[in-house]
């Protein structure tokens, strides 16, 4: 159960930073950008306006008091499974325990003041106010649970500025989450329509003060755990935070189409693409941004590259991982993997297995035969002479793939479980957790297919069914960018992680893509789609070159 | 390998350990080696603080067969002293399950060599 405790760690750390963003994001965009005390400029706020906006600060902030306290309780359950012992008292002592404790309380505190007055006085700047000053112990608290908290130099620097780069991260984020909650309203006529461009553009000076702030505080961190340019470029560490910095690029690049939107519509009074793109682009951000937070908090627990100077890959290593060389199109027999499996996975006298190592190259590169190959033809679909030939108009229906992708995992996934183990079919599902996992994920994988099958074929433009291909690909992009690898020296594991990041960041581009296809009109609308496609054909070309380490 | 593989394709769940923050940044393993019938004392400095009630270190012989030693702290922040036994000449490891302050834990294995 120690897999399934160390799964929910990694996650919880993003879930926490998007609650955190909710809540002191959506103060900040209050006391900033909406300043609901002030009726100027002839534009009148309404109780539909404030009451969803305070909404979602005390709705966040309760649910960041929930992760927080959820965030003790796996501590105490990886402990207990990892060191197979009960971490009391011990663990009661800890920065962790109490910091996390008392952060819990500080959060309950503001989600409570924001419950109890601010929703009740959403015009009063007193209660703004209040909820400011609420919400700055617990926005204080956080610093002793970074990562900075651990380290013996510039301890107190390093937590003050990681606590600045959250508090930017969220003003900016949060205002996002506002802005998406304003279209809402928007769209449903419970706003007057003039208050899309007016909040629209008072955030784009908000948001981009808050990208200031981001950059400012985060550069010095950065330079103090990275000291070199290989540490930049062959560790874990600088590939996330690389990683970071091309999300927020993207997520910069959206953030200019809809400045230019805005400043078109108060220079010309065009205002179509203000209700027919930008809403969508926000979304896009959104996602984004929010796989950005989890990006960071699997950041947190890498180890600098600056302590680990002897595990650094040089940039050469990283450059050969993406080196074009023949897929892998035979397999070494299942018995040949069994045989080599003891040894691989012995602690003292372990012998590398190569059936392992051909195994898993195997498998990935048919797998990106599989992907390229369908990807091929999803981009052939978006030609005219495709599209009119009766044959080539099949391309269409390229998800296919994924359904045979699913069929291929499920007999090579786990190899010393049915059908090509000894091991059972519902023994092994429901005996080990591992397994459980990869069986649910083979038929995710095989259920995307079906899904986006039926959702090529279904006629009804108000269908949902198009929306879970993009909301699957961004969630396998956030597993791709958010977890490390086991059984490897920190070289290796890097190694193997560089190719895995960089096809989450492809993943990222194939759900903005199609989310985009499915939203915008022509000819945005088949740029993304085309763009979302692209993206996986570059995943397939990631996964049919991969090279696994001997071990 | 089946599991990156799984991962890479859109999979919805992960059940490795995380690589995670602390890390062994100097230990004595390498400049002082264990010689054979007799007991040492290994040095082990990490990049973080470390919870010491919170942390294991496992001596690995042949076999895999895991002993629990019992952890000291050094003399430098960061730093924990283990009593490792009187070994015969083979391979063995270091097995650490280590929490450090930052919340993360880890785990890693030094692999050194007892010579005759």
């Amino acid at each position: 159960m120690a897999g399934i405790a160390d799964f929910l760690d990694s996650l919880i750390g993003g879930f926490d930073l998007i609650c955190f963003a909710l809540a002191i994001g959506g103060l900040l965009w209050g006391l900033f950008v909406l300043r609901p005390w002030q009726a100027r400029d002839g534009y009148q706020y309404n109780s539909a306006l404030l009451d969803t906006a305070v909404a979602l600060i005390y709705k966040g902030a309760f649910f960041l008091a929930l992760a927080q306290a959820f965030k003790i309780v796996l501590k105490i359950w990886l402990m207990t499974a990892v060191l197979e012992q009960w971490p009391f008292p011990e663990f009661a002592q800890t920065t962790q325990f109490i910091g996390g404790i008392v952060r819990t309380l500080l959060t309950l505190f503001f989600a409570v003041y924001c419950y109890r007055y601010l929703a009740k006085h959403p015009f009063s700047k007193q209660c703004w106010v209040n909820s400011g000053f609420a919400a700055i112990p617990m926005i204080v608290s956080g610093a002793w649970l970074v990562h900075a908290a651990g380290r013996f130099d510039n301890q107190v620097m390093l937590m003050s500025l990681t606590v600045g780069h959250q508090l930017a991260a969220a003003a900016w984020i949060g205002g996002v989450f506002q802005l998406i909650n304003l279209w809402f309203l928007r769209s449903g006529q419970k706003v007057p329509a003039n208050l899309w461009p007016l909040l629209l553009k008072r955030f784009s000076l908000f948001g981009l003060s808050a990208v200031g702030m981001i950059l400012v505080s985060g550069l010095p961190i950065a330079l103090q755990y990275i000291d070199s340019w290989d540490g930049l470029i062959g560790t874990g560490y600088g590939n996330l935070l690389m990683v970071k910095v091309v999300l927020l690029a993207l997520a910069l690049g959206f953030a200019w189409l809809n400045k230019t939107a805005v400043a078109r519509y108060l220079q010309y009074g065009n205002g179509d693409a203000l209700t027919r793109s930008v809403p969508y682009y926000i979304e896009a951000e959104a996602l984004i941004l929010m796989i950005l937070l989890f990006t960071a908090a699997s950041l947190a627990s890498q180890p600098p590259a600056i302590d680990i100077p002897t595990l650094t890959a040089t940039w050469q290593e990283v450059l050969n991982t993406f080196s074009p060389q023949m897929p892998q199109t035979s397999s070494p027999t299942h018995t040949a993997l069994i045989a080599g499996e003891a040894g691989r996975v012995a602690i003292v006298g372990q012998v590398p297995s190569l059936a392992a190592t051909e195994w898993s190259n195997y498998n990935h590169n048919i797998a990106g035969i599989f992907i390229t190959t369908m990807s091929f033809f999803a981009m052939l679909s978006y030609l005219k002479f495709a599209r009119e030939n009766k044959v080539l108009a099949l391309s269409k229906y390229w998800p296919l793939g994924f359904v045979g992708l699913g069929i291929f995992l499920f007999f090579r996934s786990d190899a010393e479980t049915w059908p090509l183990g000894p091991v059972g079919f519902w023994e092994s599902t429901f005996n080990n957790g591992e397994v459980l996992q990869h069986r649910i994920a083979t038929l995710l994988v095989f259920v995307l297919g079906v899904f986006e099958l039926m959702a090529r074929k279904n006629q009804d433009p108000q269908s949902k069914l198009p929306y879970v291909f993009p909301v699957l690909s961004a969630f396998g992009g956030l597993m791709l960018l958010t977890h490390s690898h086991v059984g490897f020296q920190a070289k290796s594991a890097f190694l193997i992680q560089v190719g895995h990041t960089t096809m989450g960041i492809f993943s990222l581009i194939l759900a903005c893509g199609r989310w985009l296809e499915l939203k915008l009109d022509n000819p945005g609308k088949t740029i993304a789609g085309f763009i979302s496609v692209a993206a996986l054909f570059q995943i397939g070309i990631i996964l049919m070159f991969y090279r696994e380490p001997l071990y | 390998m089946k599991i990156r593989l799984m991962i890479a394709l859109l999979s919805i769940t992960w059940v490795g350990q995380a690589f995670a923050h602390a890390v062994v940044t100097e230990d004595s393993l390498k400049t002082t080696p264990i010689h054979a019938h007799q007991a040492t004392q290994v040095e082990l400095s990490f990049n973080s603080k470390i919870e010491r009630g919170l942390s294991q270190i496992f001596l690995v012989s042949k076999g895999d067969k895991h002993t629990l030693l019992t952890i000291a702290e050094g003399h430098k922040q960061g730093q924990i002293l283990i009593n490792v036994p009187s070994l015969e000449p083979g391979d063995y490891a270091l097995r650490l399950k280590v929490f450090a302050a930052d919340g993360h834990l880890t785990e890693d294995v030094l692999h050194f060599t007892v010579a005759k």
